[in-house]
């Protein structure tokens, strides 16, 4: 047994039974004090009595006759002495031997006091209890005065009945202090009870607040310490809940904020766009005789629209990653043939010379999964933009057929990456090379990559292929969990 | 606390109280007065020449009883150097009852046949012989004559 609950539970029986234990021990005690005390009473006053209702009939100084009628007065178990003549039957048929000694020495002591007094004491004859009684038997002057006669009586009363009702007590105290511990257990177990509901309910609460219910709380009951517990961990929750709300508020707005400055963006620089090529177009034609000055202004065009559409490309990128932090991205399930969809992407952006694709033929049987098109081939496109541009041509993909659905290995000829890129290359704007600040690419290419495999429940990885070359692994589910399509959905909304 | 410790406990506890009880050998302990009642013989109170009141030893092997030593007294002093108040009759029966502190004693004569120093005779001869039996010494005593009867009173020479 352990925890809270044993712990109370050994703690209150101990407590029960050591005083149920204590008290049935003073209570016998006393009983037995007191039944003992009785008894000597009544046999110490009795066997008085008779023998001084005996004594003015008997000779003095006694002779055999006189001592066997004290003897018969005194009753069984009795013993009269007189000098060195002596009477006696029952335990004292062979003499004075089961006196001890230490009686017959108070006894004489006793006789020659000034009170003389019956004496007693409890002793076991062949493990037997015995009560011995010694009484002097004095002389009395008429005046009062008192002097030995030299006569003593020695009676013996059998204690066995009382030693029966004794052990009857403590039986009955044994009893009734092991009757004592059902209770005692009954007792703690509702104690327990009462402690332990809170302890359970508080701990409820924190699981609930560890999976995310920040509004998780428990009622507090009562003004004791347990309650004072649940208040703490209350305010703690709902300070935890006022700090995550306005995390959440103010990532919420940063996200607003860039989707707000990429939209507003949109419109100028697609006209902007628009007005730069066309500029760019008119130059030449102007003026077919070109001037330095000409040629300079044509470059800066050139320039103009290749940066301006970066711009738009980025302004794009940053609003797709926005919709997907968002949740408005809403996907177009359709069954998607991943050999069909990349080779596509390949040959559309004019990569077929640098890329080879292997895989399961096209047609019935090749992976197929389920997948928003648009976003595969986005998905490629940054993959295999990345590995051309990063790594270096001949860029391999290899599509193969899994047990939970398929998986796409981007594989490039480059060097590889160093160590310390590969935990951060899906990271935003994330530059493994700050000499090279300067490529194409929004730098936000793979990390939609990465965004885009989670929106499809599937993954993307990033190692070194053993042969050289950096290897990204996109690894899709046959179709996405209907959980993550259909809380898509629902924030979509 | 574990669970040894506990039920170590709980049997020390229930050994001790086993233990605890039961009959062992005790030390001496005091209960009431010895008893008395034993003597040579009996007390009998006379009067002297100047009737003062005296007591005799009368040799009879036991101290008697209160009624016994009444009637022996009444059989009077026989050739002793003492003298009675009590006039010598046939009949020495007497009763005695003694009643608390109070004791009765019935003799078979007239008060007329009773001299003082006779009274005193017999109420200290009765005395005598109830204190000497293990009676209080406070007990006063009463004479029934076969005619009249005398407040309980004490002995002059007693107390």
């Amino acid at each position: 047994m352990s925890g809270l609950r044993g712990r109370l539970i050994v703690t209150v029986v101990f407590a029960a039974a050591l005083g149920a234990t204590a008290a049935a021990w003073a209570g016998v005690q006393q009983s037995t004090a007191s039944l003992f005390e009785a008894h000597r009473r009544y046999h110490t006053e009795d066997l008085a009595g008779r023998i001084t209702q005996a004594a003015p009939s008997a000779q003095y100084p006694p002779g055999r006759g006189s001592l066997d009628r004290l003897r018969i007065a005194a009753g069984e178990h009795s013993l009269v002495r007189y000098g060195d003549a002596a009477s006696g039957d029952g335990v004292f048929a062979s003499g004075a031997q089961v006196v001890p000694a230490e009686l017959r020495q108070a006894m004489n002591a006793q006789a020659d006091s000034e009170d003389p007094r019956v004496l007693t004491q409890r002793v076991r004859i062949d493990g037997r209890p015995w009560l011995l009684i010694g009484a002097p038997v004095m002389i009395t002057a008429p005046d009062g005065t008192q002097a030995p006669s030299g006569i003593e009586v020695y009676a013996a009363r059998d204690l066995t009945d009382v030693e029966e009702q004794v052990d009857g007590l403590v039986r009955g105290a044994a009893t009734t202090t092991l009757a004592v511990l059902p209770l005692a257990v009954l007792l703690a177990l509702l104690a327990s009870q009462g402690v332990l509901r809170p302890v359970a309910r508080l701990r409820e609460t924190a699981q609930r607040l560890a999976q995310g219910d920040l509004a998780a709380r428990t009622e507090p009951a009562g003004v004791d310490e347990l309650a004072r517990l649940t208040r703490t961990v209350n305010d703690m929750a709902a300070s935890l809940q006022d700090s995550m709300e306005s995390m959440a508020r103010m990532e919420e707005d940063s996200r607003r904020f860039a989707a707000d400055v990429s939209h507003e963006l949109r419109t100028p620089l697609t006209t902007l766009t628009a007005t730069v090529e066309v500029l760019h177009d008119i130059l030449p034609r102007a003026n077919s005789t070109r001037s330095a000055d000409e040629e300079e202004a044509r470059e800066s065009a050139q320039l103009a629209v290749i940066e301006t559409r970066r711009l738009v490309e980025l302004v794009e990128d940053i609003l797709d990653i926005a919709r997907i932090d968002a949740g408005t991205a809403q996907p177009r399930w359709e069954e998607t043939d991943l050999f069909e969809v990349i080779s596509t992407c390949v040959r559309t952006r004019g990569w077929s010379d640098d890329v080879v694709i292997t895989g399961p033929a096209a047609g019935p049987g090749g992976p197929t999964v389920m997948a928003d098109r648009r976003r595969i081939d986005v998905t490629m496109a940054n993959l295999i933009g990345n590995a051309l541009t990063h790594g270096g041509a001949p860029v391999r993909v290899v599509i193969t057929a899994t047990s939970e659905g398929a998986s796409v290995q981007v594989i490039d000829s480059g060097p590889g990456m160093p160590d310390d890129v590969l935990p951060h290359v899906f990271s935003r704007f994330y530059k493994a090379d700050a000499a090279r600040a300067r490529t194409p690419g929004s730098g936000l290419g793979l990390a939609i990559a990465r965004e885009n495999a989670l929106l499809h429940g599937g993954e993307i990885t990033a190692a070194n292929h053993p042969g050289g070359g950096a290897v990204f692994t996109l690894r899709l589910p046959r179709a996405p969990e209907p959980a993550t399509g259909e809380v898509h959905q629902e924030q979509g909304e | 606390m574990n669970h040894r410790t506990l039920t170590a406990a709980l049997v020390g506890g229930v050994l001790a109280l086993a233990a605890g009880c039961g009959s062992q050998p005790s030390g001496i302990e005091a209960g009431p007065s010895a008893p008395t009642g034993v003597a040579p013989g009996m007390t009998l109170y006379f009067l002297d020449h100047d009737g003062n009141l005296t007591a005799q030893q009368r040799e009879t092997g036991r101290l008697g009883t209160v009624s016994e030593t009444v009637s022996v007294l009444l059989t009077g002093p026989g050739d002793s150097d003492v003298r009675t108040g009590i006039d010598p009759t046939p009949v020495t029966r007497t009763e005695v009852t003694v009643s608390g502190e109070r004791m009765s004693v019935r003799v078979p004569v007239a008060s007329t046949e009773v001299t003082a120093g006779g009274v005193d005779q017999i109420v200290c001869t009765a005395l005598a012989g109830h204190i000497q039996a293990g009676g209080s010494t406070e007990t006063r005593a009463g004479i029934r004559f076969t005619d009249t009867a005398l407040e309980p009173r004490t002995c002059p020479v007693l107390g």
